[in-house]
C-alpha cells in the first residue's frame, strides 16, 4: 500500500502527529508565560528603532509640510498612497484565510487563521497611518467624516477616497471584531490557566466569562459564519474600492476596468507571501512546527502560484486591450513603462511577479523554505514596485508632454516606508508575546480524534 | 458558617463519543436547565442537545438592510436638498457612485449588531461572577475535557441530579455553589469606585476638550496656519530702519493696467492721438450723456459757449469756431486731460473712453452747426 | 481508518426516458424554429446563434473548469458529481457545429469584416491585425481544438480509472488540469472577446473575459447542480449523497452570484464614472428606449432575485429550492448573453419573439441531448476515484 494511496484516501492530517488537547494549551501558551528572551528584545530594538525613524521624519513632514516629499507637478500622488495601496494588500490575505478559507471548510486554516488575521489588523493599521498623515494637517482628519460640522458641508460621496475612508474603517472595525471573537474561548483558556492574579482579571475581563457552553457555541459559530460570509464580500471590497481610486480617473494606465479583480488577486498575492515569510519565523521560534506544517506552507505557496498567475493575466490583458482600443495614448502609457525612464522599476515589477513565482511549479521548491523564504521576498518586493509603477509612470507622462516630469522619493519618503515596516512588525512582535498567536480552541477542534466518530445523517 | 447555596452538579468525559451520547440521554431526561461544556465546538452537539437553530442571522439581515436604507436615505438628502454640489458634471443622485459605501455601512452595521446582540442579549454577557468560573470543572472542560453541568437553583429533588450524572457515566461529579458575595452583590450604579470612575472620564474628556477647542488650536501648526512669515499691511518691520513694513512706491509707479498719460503739458503733440472709438450709435449716446453731464454746464448744450453759470464762471468761447473745429480729436482730448487755461482737468471726472466719446459727439455738434447741403440727404 | 478498497454501493441505472425524450422534445421544436428564423430573418438568427454558441460554450467549457479546478486543489466533496461535469462537457464537442452557421454569416454580424468600412475608420485599421478573417479562423480553430483536446484527454482517462482503479491517472489529470487552467484563462477571454466584445468593434474593456467567465462558471455550475440533484433524486447516483453536497453547490451558486454581480458592476460603474464617449456607447445603446427596460429588468433576473433566494443556509441545502434557482441561473445566463448581444442587432429597442425562443429551447434541447447520449455508456459516478469514498462521506 502505498503512501501515495493513503493521501487519497484519508484525510490528511492538518495537525501533525497527535498531539493531547492540554500540550496543544501548553504549547501555545508557552510564549505567553516566559519571558521575552534577548532575541525578542534585538528584534523589539530594531522594529523600534525603524519606527522611530519613520516617526521622525513624520514630525518634520508634518511641521515642515509636505514639501518634504517627493510630490511634484504632475506626480502629486506618490510613496504615500504606493504605501497605503501595498499594506492595504498585505492585509487581505488574513482575511481571506481567515474568512474565506472558513466558507471553503478548509482546515488547514485553523493553525494559521489567528495569526494571520491579527497581521491583517496590523497591515490595515499600518495602511491607515498613510490617509492620515498624506494632507500634511491630520488634525483635521474629522472631517473625513459625514458629521454636521460648523462649514454646513458634507463629505463627496461621489470620491472613491471617500469610499476609501469607509471601506477601510469598516475593514479594520469587521477585521477586529472578527479576530476578537475568535479570542474569546482562547482568552477563556488562558483565565483558568494562568496563576498570576492580574493577567487572571484581565483575561477574565477579555473573556467576557466564557464558559464552553454548547448554548454558546452554538450562536457562536453562527456569529463566526455570519462574519467570514460578511468579511468575504468585504475583503473583496476593500482593495476593489482603492482601485477604484486609480480607474475611476480618465489617466491612461489608470482608467480600465479589469483593475478591481486585479487589485484584488494581487492584494491576496502580496499578502499570502508576507504571510508565508513570517510564518516561516514564526514556527521555528516557537515550535510550531506540527501545527504550521509544511503541508500548510506548500499550499499557501500554491495560492501564491495562482494569485500571480491573476496578476499575469492582467498585466496581459491590460496590454492587448491597450493595443486593440486604438487609443494613442494608452499604447504609449504601456511602451513608455517598459521602455521610458521608469523601465528599471517595471522589470523588477515584472520579474518578481510574474516569473520568479512560475519556480513554485515545482514540488520540491515548494516545500523548500529558505527558497520558498526568498520568492516570497520577491513577490513583496514585486508587488511594491507595481503599485510604483501604476502610481508614477501615468502621472508622470500623461496626456501633454509639457507637462511631463520625473518623480524622485526623498529620503523623507523612504524613512516613513521604513517607519510602516517598523510599526507593522513591533506590533506583530508584541503580539506574539501578549496574546495566543495560534488558535487553541479551532486546532483543538481539527486533531486527531476531536470530533465525534459516529455521525448519523 | 455561611449556609452555601447550591448552583448544581457537574460531571466530566474524556471523548467527544462519550460527550455525544450524554447529551443525547440528557436532553432526553427531566433535566432541562442542564448545559453541556466544551473546549471546541462539538460536532453534532446542537442535534443531541436539540437546539433550535441560532436566529442571528436575521439580526445580521434586519440591522443591515436597515442601515442600508438608512444611510441611502441620508446620501439621497444631503445631495439633493440640504447641500446639492455638481461633481464632475454627475447628477445630484448619483446611485452608481454610492453604491460602495452602501455596501461598507451595511457590512459594519450587520456585523456589529451581530456581534453585540450575541454577547449581550443571547450570552448575557461581560459576565464574570457565574457560578461556574474559578472551579476546577471549568478549568478541565476549557482545556481537555467535556462536560455537563445541570443547574438546580430552585429545584426540589437535587440528588437526582447527583444521580443522574453519575448513571450516565460522568467522572468527578462535583458539587457547585453559588459564592455568597457574588450572589448577593448588587449591581448598583451608585457604587463609589464606579462614580469616582465617571468623575475622572468626565474631568479629563472636558478638559481635553476645552484644551483643544480653545487652545490647541490657536497654536501652530494647528491654527490653519494664522501666524506666517510674510508681512501684513501696517505691521511693524525689523528690517526696514524707519521700522515701517510698508514702502512707499518707487517713483514713476503707475497704477495697474494703466498707461500714463504722456501729453501732459504738451499740447502740440498730442494732435497725434487718434480717436479709437467708431462713430455708432451707443458710442454718441454715450458721449451725449456725458457732454450733457459735465460739460453743458459752461460750454451750453449746442456748445455754443452760452454757460448757465450766471456769470460766476468766465464764460467759455463757442466750440464752432474755426480753430476749434481745424483741432485734432488728440488736441481735444488734451484739453480734456490738463485743462487749459480757466478749464481744469476733466481727467477725474471722465474715462479715457467717456472723453473719446464726448468728443465723437463735440464733433457732431460742430458738423451739425455746420452743416453742408450734402449732409442733407 | 483507512482501507484500500473503496467499496462503493453503485449499481448503472439507466436514465428515465422521460429525460430523453423531452430533450429530443425541446432539440426537434428549437432546431424547426431555427432554421425558419434562418429562413425568414437570417440576420437576426445568426446574431441568435452567437448567443446559442456562447451558452453552450458556457457550459462546456464552465463543466471543463470546474472539473480541472476539482484535480488541481484537490477537492473531494465534489468528486461524486465530477462524472456528471465530465458528460456535461461532452457539449463542447458540438460547438464546431454549432459555430458554423455563425461563421457562415459572419458579414452580417461583425462589423470588421466590412473591408471598405475598415479602411475608412482609422481605428478598426489600427485592429484589423488582430479582427480580420484568416486570423478570427485560426483562433477559433485554436479554442476549439484545445477545449476538445483537454475534454477527450481528462475524461478518457478518468473513464479508464472507473476500470483499472490505477491512482497514476488522478496523477496525470491533475497535470494535465494544471496545464489546462491557464489555457482555459486565455482561449475564454479570446472566445469571448472574439464572438461578444468585437461586435462592438469601437468598444473594448479589459474585464469582459472575467465577465463572462463569471457567466461561465455559474451556467456550468447550475446545470450541473440541478443534473446532480434530479440524479440523486432518482437514485442514479449512491447513497451518501445529500443536503451537505448540496450546500457546497448552493454556497458556491450563491458565492458566483455575488461574483458576477460584483464584476458586472465595476465594470459599469468605471465606465460611468469617467465618462468617456469611446466607452460609454456600449451601456448607453443598452439603456436606449425599451433597452431599458430590459437593462432593470435583468439586474432583477440575474442578481436580485437569486440573491435573495440562496440568501439563508436552509435555502442553499434545499434541493428544491436548488433546482429551481438552477434552471433560473440557467436562463439568467441565457439572458445575460442575449444582452450582451442583441442590443448590437436591434438598436432602436429590445426584439424578443418566437426566434429568440426557438434557439433558447435548441440550446438546452442541445445539452439534454447530449447528456443523456453520453451518459448511456459510461458510469455516472467515477468509481475508481481513489477520493471517492470520502467524498461521498463528507459531511459539514
Amino acid at each position: 500500500m502505498s503512501s501515495d494511496s493513503l493521501k487519497y484516501l484519508e484525510d490528511i492530517s492538518v495537525i501533525e502527529g497527535r498531539p493531547s488537547l492540554r500540550s496543544i494549551d501548553d504549547v501555545i501558551s508557552k510564549p505567553l508565560d516566559t519571558k521575552p528572551d534577548k532575541k525578542y528584545y534585538i528584534a523589539l530594538a530594531i522594529t523600534l528603532s525603524m519606527m522611530g525613524i519613520g516617526g521622525i521624519a513624520l514630525i518634520f513632514s508634518l511641521y515642515y509640510g509636505t514639501g518634504m516629499w517627493g510630490n511634484n507637478n504632475p506626480v502629486g500622488w506618490g510613496l504615500p498612497i504606493v504605501n497605503f495601496v501595498f499594506w492595504v494588500g498585505i492585509g487581505h490575505a488574513g482575511t481571506l484565510i481567515s474568512a474565506i478559507l472558513f466558507l471553503l471548510r478548509q482546515k488547514w486554516r485553523n493553525g494559521i487563521a489567528r495569526f494571520a488575521e491579527g497581521m491583517t489588523i496590523f497591515a490595515v493599521m499600518t495602511a491607515g497611518i498613510f490617509p492620515a498623515i498624506h494632507t500634511g494637517r491630520p488634525w483635521l482628519d474629522g472631517y473625513l467624516f459625514p458629521y454636521p460640522n460648523q462649514h454646513g458641508l458634507w463629505v463627496n460621496f461621489n470620491s472613491p477616497l471617500l469610499w476609501d475612508v469607509f471601506a477601510v474603517s469598516t475593514y479594520f472595525t469587521v477585521s477586529f471584531i472578527f479576530w476578537y471573537v475568535g479570542l474569546i474561548p482562547d482568552f477563556a483558556i488562558l483565565r483558568d490557566r494562568t496563576k498570576n492574579k492580574i493577567k487572571k482579571t484581565i483575561y477574565s475581563i477579555t473573556s467576557l466569562g466564557w464558559r464552553g457552553s454548547n448554548r454558546h457555541w452554538q450562536h457562536y459559530e453562527m456569529v463566526y459564519l455570519v462574519l467570514a460570509g460578511f468579511a468575504t464580500p468585504l475583503v473583496l471590497s476593500v482593495h476593489t474600492i482603492v482601485s477604484f481610486d486609480f480607474a475611476v480617473s480618465i489617466l491612461p494606465g489608470w482608467h480600465t476596468t479589469i483593475f478591481p479583480p486585479y487589485f484584488v488577486a494581487g492584494a491576496v498575492f502580496s499578502g499570502f507571501a508576507m504571510v508565508q515569510n513570517v510564518l516561516i519565523f514564526i514556527r521555528k521560534i516557537f515550535n510550531f512546527e506540527h501545527i504550521i506544517t509544511l503541508d500548510t506552507l506548500e499550499k499557501m505557496n500554491k495560492v501564491i502560484l495562482l494569485t500571480g498567475m491573476l496578476v499575469g493575466y492582467a498585466y496581459g490583458m491590460e496590454f492587448f486591450m491597450a493595443w486593440y482600443s486604438g487609443v494613442q495614448v494608452e499604447q504609449f502609457t504601456f511602451v513608455n513603462r517598459a521602455f521610458g525612464p521608469y523601465a528599471w522599476a517595471y522589470w523588477i515589477m515584472v520579474s518578481c511577479n510574474v516569473i520568479f513565482p512560475q519556480l513554485f511549479w515545482f514540488k520540491k521548491i515548494r516545500r523548500t523554505i529558505p527558497l520558498m523564504f526568498v520568492i516570497g521576498v520577491f513577490v513583496n518586493v514585486g508587488m511594491w514596485f507595481e503599485r510604483f509603477v501604476i502610481t508614477v509612470t501615468s502621472l508622470s507622462r500623461d496626456y501633454l508632454p509639457s507637462s511631463w516630469a520625473y518623480y524622485t522619493p526623498t529620503i523623507t519618503d523612504f524613512a516613513i516606508l521604513i517607519g510602516s515596516f517598523g510599526f507593522f512588525f513591533t506590533f506583530l512582535l508584541l503580539f506574539t508575546k501578549t496574546l495566543p498567536v495560534v488558535s487553541m480552541a479551532e486546532v483543538k477542534a481539527v486533531t486527531y480524534g476531536a470530533q465525534p466518530t459516529h455521525k448519523d445523517h | 458558617m455561611d449556609e452555601k447555596i447550591l448552583y448544581g452538579y457537574t460531571g466530566l468525559f474524556d471523548t467527544p463519543d462519550e460527550i455525544i451520547e450524554a447529551a443525547n440521554k440528557t436532553a432526553e431526561s427531566k433535566f432541562k436547565k442542564y448545559d453541556v461544556h466544551t473546549p471546541y465546538p462539538v460536532h453534532g452537539m446542537d442535534d443531541a442537545m436539540k437546539l433550535k437553530p441560532s436566529r442571528l442571522p436575521y439580526v445580521a439581515l434586519v440591522v443591515g438592510l436597515s442601515a442600508m436604507f438608512g444611510m441611502l436615505g441620508f446620501m439621497y438628502w444631503i445631495s439633493t436638498v440640504d447641500y446639492p454640489v455638481i461633481v464632475g458634471g454627475k447628477p445630484f443622485f448619483s446611485f452608481p457612485a454610492w453604491v460602495p459605501v452602501l455596501f461598507e455601512i451595511t457590512v459594519l452595521s450587520a456585523s456589529i449588531a451581530t456581534v453585540v446582540a450575541m454577547i449581550a442579549i443571547f450570552f448575557k454577557f461581560p459576565n464574570i461572577s457565574h457560578p461556574l468560573h474559578d472551579t476546577e470543572f471549568m478549568k478541565s472542560v476549557t482545556s481537555d475535557k467535556y462536560g455537563i453541568s445541570i443547574d438546580v437553583t430552585d429545584d426540589e429533588n437535587v440528588e437526582e441530579a447527583k444521580a443522574f450524572l453519575e448513571s450516565i457515566g460522568a467522572k468527578n461529579v462535583t458539587a457547585i455553589y453559588w459564592d455568597n458575595d457574588e450572589a448577593n452583590f448588587k449591581n448598583s450604579v451608585l457604587q463609589p469606585k464606579f462614580l469616582a470612575l465617571l468623575l475622572v472620564l468626565v474631568i479629563g474628556v472636558s478638559g481635553a476638550t476645552y484644551f483643544t477647542l480653545n487652545k490647541l488650536m490657536f497654536m501652530a501648526p494647528f491654527n490653519w496656519m494664522r501666524e506666517q512669515a510674510k508681512y501684513i499691511p501696517q505691521e511693524k518691520s525689523t528690517f526696514f530702519s524707519d521700522e515701517f513694513a510698508m514702502r512707499n512706491p518707487v517713483a514713476g509707479t503707475v497704477q495697474r493696467g494703466l498707461l500714463p498719460y504722456k501729453f501732459t503739458k504738451k499740447p502740440e503733440e498730442s494732435a497725434a492721438l487718434i480717436n479709437p472709438l467708431e462713430v455708432t450709435k451707443p458710442n454718441l449716446a454715450l458721449g451725449k450723456k456725458k457732454y450733457d453731464i459735465y460739460c453743458s454746464p459752461c460750454h451750453g448744450y449746442f456748445a455754443e459757449g452760452d454757460s448757465r453759470m450766471r456769470g460766476q464762471f468766465p464764460n467759455p468761447p463757442s466750440l464752432h469756431s474755426e480753430k476749434v473745429r481745424n483741432w485734432s480729436d488728440g488736441r481735444i482730448f488734451n484739453v480734456l486731460t490738463d485743462g487749459q487755461n480757466v478749464m481744469p482737468s476733466y481727467a477725474y471726472q471722465l474715462t479715457r473712453n467717456e472723453r473719446w466719446a464726448v468728443i465723437l459727439y463735440v464733433r457732431a455738434l460742430q458738423r451739425s452747426l455746420n452743416a453742408k447741403e450734402s449732409d442733407l440727404k | 481508518m483507512s482501507s484500500t478498497e473503496n467499496i462503493i454501493d453503485y449499481k448503472k441505472k439507466e436514465l428515465p426516458p422521460i429525460f430523453g425524450i423531452f430533450g429530443f422534445g425541446l432539440f426537434g421544436i428549437g432546431l424547426v424554429l431555427s432554421i425558419l428564423a434562418y429562413l425568414s430573418e437570417p440576420v437576426r438568427s445568426a446574431y441568435n446563434n452567437v448567443i446559442l454558441l456562447e451558452f453552450l460554450s458556457s457550459i462546456g467549457i464552465g463543466s471543463l473548469f470546474l472539473i480541472a479546478l476539482e484535480y488541481v486543489v484537490g477537492a473531494v466533496w465534489s468528486t461524486p458529481f465530477r462524472r456528471v461535469f465530465e458528460i456535461l462537457s461532452s457539449v463542447l464537442l458540438i460547438l464546431p457545429l454549432v459555430a458554423i452557421p455563425v461563421y457562415l454569416h459572419a458579414h452580417d454580424i461583425f462589423h470588421w469584416t466590412h473591408l471598405d468600412v475598415v479602411a475608412a475608420d482609422e481605428i478598426l485599421k489600427e485592429k484589423s491585425p488582430y479582427l480580420n478573417m484568416t486570423f478570427f479562423t485560426i483562433r477559433i480553430i485554436a479554442y476549439f481544438v484545445i477545449w476538445i483536446l483537454f475534454h477527450l484527454l481528462i475524461t478518457r482517462n478518468s473513464k479508464k480509472q472507473d476500470v483499472t482503479k490505477d491512482i497514476k491517472l488522478t496523477k496525470l489529470n491533475t497535470k494535465l488540469s494544471a496545464i489546462f487552467l491557464p489555457l482555459f484563462a486565455i482561449t475564454l477571454t479570446f472566445s469571448s472577446i472574439d464572438w461578444l466584445m468585437s461586435l462592438e468593434p469601437h468598444w473594448f474593456s479589459t474585464i469582459f473575459g472575467v465577465y463572462y467567465f463569471a457567466g461561465t462558471f455559474l451556467a456550468a455550475i447550475a446545470a450541473g447542480t440541478y443534473l446532480v440533484i434530479w440524479l440523486n433524486e432518482k437514485g442514479l447516483l449512491v447513497k451518501g449523497i445529500g443536503k451537505d453536497h448540496y450546500y457546497s453547490l448552493g454556497a458556491l451558486l450563491f458565492g458566483f452570484i455575488n461574483f458576477w454581480a460584483y464584476i458586472a458592476f465595476s465594470q459599469y460603474l468605471l465606465i460611468w464614472y469617467a465618462n468617456l464617449p469611446e466607452e460609454t456607447v456600449w451601456f448607453l445603446q443598452r439603456w436606449n428606449d425599451s433597452w431599458m427596460y430590459f437593462s432593470i429588468f435583468f439586474v432583477v433576473i440575474h442578481f436580485l432575485v437569486p440573491y435573495f433566494a440562496l440568501l439563508s443556509q436552509p435555502s442553499k441545502m434545499n434541493p428544491k429550492t436548488l433546482k429551481f434557482m438552477s434552471v433560473w441561473i440557467i436562463l439568467a445566463h441565457f439572458f445575460d448573453l442575449y444582452w450582451i448581444v442583441m442590443p448590437t442587432f436591434s438598436r432602436e429597442g429590445f426584439v424578443f419573439g418566437w426566434i429568440e425562443i426557438g434557439f433558447l429551447l435548441l440550446g438546452l434541447g442541445i445539452v439534454i441531448v447530449v447528456f443523456n447520449l453520453k451518459a448511456k455508456n459510461q458510469n455516472l459516478i467515477a468509481i475508481g476515484d481513489p477520493r471517492l469514498k470520502r467524498g461521498i462521506d463528507f459531511r459539514l
